[in-house]
């Protein structure tokens, strides 16, 4: 069939090309420079000033940065959060109109170990941030990825916010502020003379066991995902920031969007591309250049010398078709080639998205995924494509006993799922055989139970992503300590459970 | 030296289109120095049977996606796709699943 | 070697799941191809069918399997595309008398005065799609209303439900998005049918090769009239993903459940059409408008968003020659 959903609208405009006037549509004096959206040429001096004003209406329009607090801006070398920087610094200096009241800070996270560069690549390129970074002022953090090998356990547990401030606090903290000397606390605070960090050669090698153990490239880029965002919030904790500046634009969140659909992560869409982010409890997540398209971006940082250095990722100079991540990149940028407006398309679909939280009414009582810490969203319901799949597994592996009469129960961390087939298990000296769950079937060798294990207390798409995994025992220590930790305690739940009062049927009920 | 081997080829889900709407062929591979494997007949189909629009039957140096390849009517995924050798009276299927349902 | 079954363990695998990755032989891909669809279906029985031949034999089959009981009927629609409908209508009726179903075909031309080919004639190549997908919908309801069915299942798999999560994306529309996933429609109103995907979990590759396996007789021509070239791009893109993981399809139907809308965005509201009475968001349906614009030479009046000339239309004014130069066909 040719159409699924019939009647849509007309399909989207196609690009015509913009009558391109020669006058800046804003001034109407000065001739144009750049042309943002098609037809709209802004001069050299309105451009400027639409730049620096989008960048601190979207903060002002938001409230969610208090002044006077410690803000963490993720710096990763790039155009993106290279203008970001740039922004802050102009917006907390003195004569700033509609000045920003917050204590910047920056973080770097020199992924060299996973991507395998020399100690000279990533001296090198260390050397070039660190001279970027001193020359803003502010604090900064360069820190190894190695580090999330020594990372404490409560980075995967939600810390509890800090008092939920309602929108009339804003208003007031502002005021109390500004009466308040501001001048002292707003100065950055001295730069230690940092040197990079050291890192120990066994770390970078631990880090690319576990990296090795990822066998494709989507799944390395999902892990690396998470594993930096984990060391950016451990970051914050202990430097003492409450809020975390993100970079992306509107073009790399379309990009994002359209990947976490196919990664399956659509119910932490709202989460990842949103405004902000609050999965952490305590450091939330913020994305002010979201509104900026990556040419708006670029065309900026040309035009008034902000600096940007390239860093190599793991998808550089691979294939369109390596990974699901660098598929949907060349995508999204040849459809904006042919339809200008696919990006802001996407981006509009984005703000219209809420995260749904299914497994509970009260956000708190939340099953959280081990790694990525959204909400779990493996609660089958009985038509779902989670229990379409756990239907398939079944039915394409040896039959057991009275399997025609398909029964799936809820996926959930305290009910074994699939009756274990006994025959191929191996004892390799651990609980698992006897408690399968997750449908990842019988043990093909005596690594795979504790990948069904760890399944459990994953969300649908960090599950998918450990599934391209060999092996789960490269995972930092962090990780699978919290693993056991919650395994213990649903175990215990389980066990006293019945001389429980029935007071509410959380976890047991999958919504 | 490998002898010829004849072969049987089959299109269809539309995918004969592309060979002049013919479904099916019988063939003979010429003799070569190594036994002759999917991709190298992959490369032999462009050359001498494809008739239109290779990118609508061959991307890269494998089938377009969407389009499914059996091998002796099994899938060609368990049989090592591209590096799958060929044996004599092999019979290999290729259907597209881009359009029609 | 050869692979062997993952299911039995005796006879050899025939082809790999995309959705698990597991290897399977012929019998066992069939007996978990139909419980799937059955473990699909359970809750809610369906009848009538499409173009779909899998559909029709596996919804037959799994009736007389599981005595579900329903009167299962064929419903095809015929758009008047020379060359292409009267010959797939040709394996609906072969599919007819195999199954021993009673089959109703609805036309374009008596539902609408107008077959695809005609419409063609007069709008060109560039928006025919739009019309051919508005006028199917509301033929399939009338057929079904005619039949006094139900429900209508339609063949949708998951490639299809994949590839309309990505489309309602890439368009923005926040209101399909919603719905796409939904596997059986409710009852939306007064002459529509509660519509459901008993194929939505199931890969395309899957039912192709089922067909195959079952050697059942099965169509498959591209429409003659270009398909809509942005679904194409959506479709491209869709089996590039599944070329890197294969179970990237469910994997995005999977997003698609869990996607929900943040309170506060405006929906838009379901009234009835005031010429017809078919479920409608505006004054008109979309179908009257497209009609009307047909009718009056002026074939891009259901293209754009002209809302304004709904009552215009229901009025039955003409328009000023301002607003019909703007919806005149493109020469071509």
């Amino acid at each position: 069939m040719c159409q699924v959903d019939e009647d849509y609208h007309g399909d989207l405009e196609r690009a015509e090309v913009p009558n391109v006037s020669k006058k800046c549509v804003k001034c109407k004096e000065a001739s144009a420079a750049v042309v943002i959206r098609a037809g709209d040429a802004y001069c050299r001096g309105c451009f400027k000033e639409y730049f620096i004003h989008k960048f601190r209406a979207m903060l002002g329009k938001n409230r969610i940065i208090f002044p006077g607090e410690k803000v963490l801006l993720a710096v990763s070398g790039g155009p993106s959060s290279c203008s970001m920087l740039s922004q802050v610094q102009k917006g907390l200096s003195r004569n700033a109109h509609k000045k920003l009241r917050f204590i910047p800070g920056i973080v770097y996270i020199d992924e060299g170990g996973a991507l395998g560069q020399s100690v000279e690549e990533r001296m090198k390129l260390g050397a070039e941030l660190q001279a970027m970074f001193k020359a803003t002022g502010f604090p900064f953090y360069i820190v190894p990825l190695e580090q999330v090998l020594d990372l404490p356990s409560s980075v995967v547990v939600m810390a509890p916010s800090s008092s939920e401030q309602p929108g009339s606090a804003y208003k007031s903290a502002v005021n109390a502020f500004i009466q308040s000397d501001s001048s002292t606390c707003l100065t950055p605070q001295d730069q230690e003379d940092t040197s990079l960090p050291e890192v120990q050669e066994s770390h970078t090698r631990s880090l690319q066991h576990l990296i090795a153990s990822v066998k494709t490239l989507t799944a390395r880029q999902d892990l690396l995902n998470t594993l930096r965002q984990h060391l950016f919030v451990h970051t914050a904790r202990t430097e003492g920031y409450s809020k975390l500046m993100l970079g992306d634009s509107c073009t790399r969140l379309a990009i994002k969007l359209l990947t976490s659909i196919s990664l399956g992560r659509g119910a932490q869409l709202a989460q990842d591309t949103g405004f902000s982010d609050s999965r952490y409890g305590d450091i939330i997540s913020v994305r002010p250049m979201r509104d900026y398209s990556a040419k708006e971006i670029s065309y900026y940082n040309h035009m008034f010398s902000v600096p940007s250095v390239f860093i190599p990722s793991l998808d550089t100079k691979t294939t369109d078709k390596s990974s699901i991540q660098r598929l949907t990149e060349t995508f999204v940028t040849k459809l904006q080639g042919d339809f200008p407006s696919t990006v802001s398309t996407i981006y509009r679909t984005s703000e219209k998205l809420q995260t749904a939280c299914r497994s509970s009414s009260t956000a708190n009582h939340c099953e959280r995924c081990l790694l990525c810490m959204c909400a779990l969203d493996t609660a089958v319901e009985n038509a779902s494509a989670f229990h379409a799949t756990l239907i398939s597994e079944q039915f394409s592996q040896t039959k057991v006993p009275g399997a025609t009469r398909t029964q799936i129960p809820r996926q959930n961390p305290v009910t074994p799922v699939l009756t274990p087939t006994g025959q191929h298990c191996s004892s390799d000296g651990e609980e698992n055989c006897g408690r399968k769950e997750g449908g990842g079937g019988c043990c093909y060798s005596a690594k795979q139970p504790q990948t069904t294990n760890l399944k459990t207390l994953l969300c649908y798409g960090c599950q998918m992503t450990i599934k391209d995994m060999s092996s789960v025992e490269y995972f930092p220590q962090y990780i699978l300590s919290e693993a056991q930790r919650r395994r213990r305690r649903s175990q215990m739940k389980e066990e006293i459970t019945e001389f429980l009062l029935d007071d509410d049927d959380d976890d047991d009920e999958g919504n | 030296m490998a002898a010829p081997i004849t072969i049987h080829l089959e299109f269809g889900g539309g995918a004969e289109l592309l060979f002049s709407g013919v479904k099916k062929h019988h063939m003979t591979l010429p003799s070569q120095s190594q036994p002759w494997d999917m991709k190298q007949l992959l490369v032999w189909i462009q050359q001498n049977l494809l008739k239109e629009r290779p990118e609508l039957f061959v991307q890269g140096d494998s089938v377009r996606p969407g389009i499914l390849v059996l091998i002796n009517d099994a899938d060609w995924e368990l049989l090592g796709e591209l590096d799958y050798q060929l044996q004599d009276k092999d019979n290999i299927v290729f259907i597209s699943t881009l359009h029609g349902g | 070697m050869p692979v062997l079954c993952s299911r039995c363990a005796e006879r050899r695998a025939m082809l790999k799941r995309p959705k698990t990755g597991h290897s399977l032989c012929k019998e066992c891909f069939f007996w978990a191809f139909e419980e799937e669809v059955h473990q699909t279906i359970r809750w809610g029985p369906a009848s009538g069918g499409k173009d779909s031949t899998v559909l029709a034999h596996v919804m037959k089959l799994l009736n007389e399997r599981y005595s579900y009981g329903l009167e299962l009927m064929l419903l095809s629609v015929d758009e008047g595309i020379t060359g292409y409908r009267d010959d797939s209508l040709e394996t609906v009726k072969r599919n007819q008398q195999q199954y021993e179903l009673p089959l109703k075909v609805v036309s374009y031309e008596e539902l609408y005065g107008w077959t695809m080919d005609a419409i063609v004639k007069q709008v060109g190549l560039k928006n025919n799609c739009t019309f051919c997908g508005v006028f199917r919908r509301q033929a399939l309801d009338r057929g079904a209303i005619m039949l006094k069915v139900d429900k209508i299942c339609t063949g949708h798999n998951a490639d299809d439900v994949a590839e309309t999560v990505l489309m309602n994306i890439l368009r923005g529309d926040i209101a399909r998005l919603r719905r796409c996933t939904a596997i059986s429609t409710a009852s939306e109103g007064e002459g529509v049918v509660p519509r459901c995907k008993p194929l939505k979990y199931a890969y395309e590759k899957e039912i192709v090769l089922y067909a195959y396996f079952k050697r059942l007789d099965y169509f498959s021509t591209e429409c003659i009239y270009s398909p809509n070239a942005y679904r194409g791009y959506a479709r491209n893109f869709l089996k590039d993903l599944e070329s890197i993981r294969p179970s990237v399809i469910i994997d995005i139907i999977h997003s698609g459940e869990n996607l929900s809308v943040r309170e506060g965005v405006k929906m838009p509201v379901q009234g009835t059409c005031s010429r017809c009475g078919y479920i409608s968001s505006q004054a008109l349906c979309k179908s009257c408008v497209l009609l009307e614009g047909l009718n009056r030479g002026l074939p891009k009046l259901g293209i754009g968003k002209h809302h304004r000339l709904h009552n215009k239309i229901l009025a039955q004014q003409p328009f000023t020659e301002k607003e019909e130069s703007k919806l005149k066909p493109v020469e071509f």
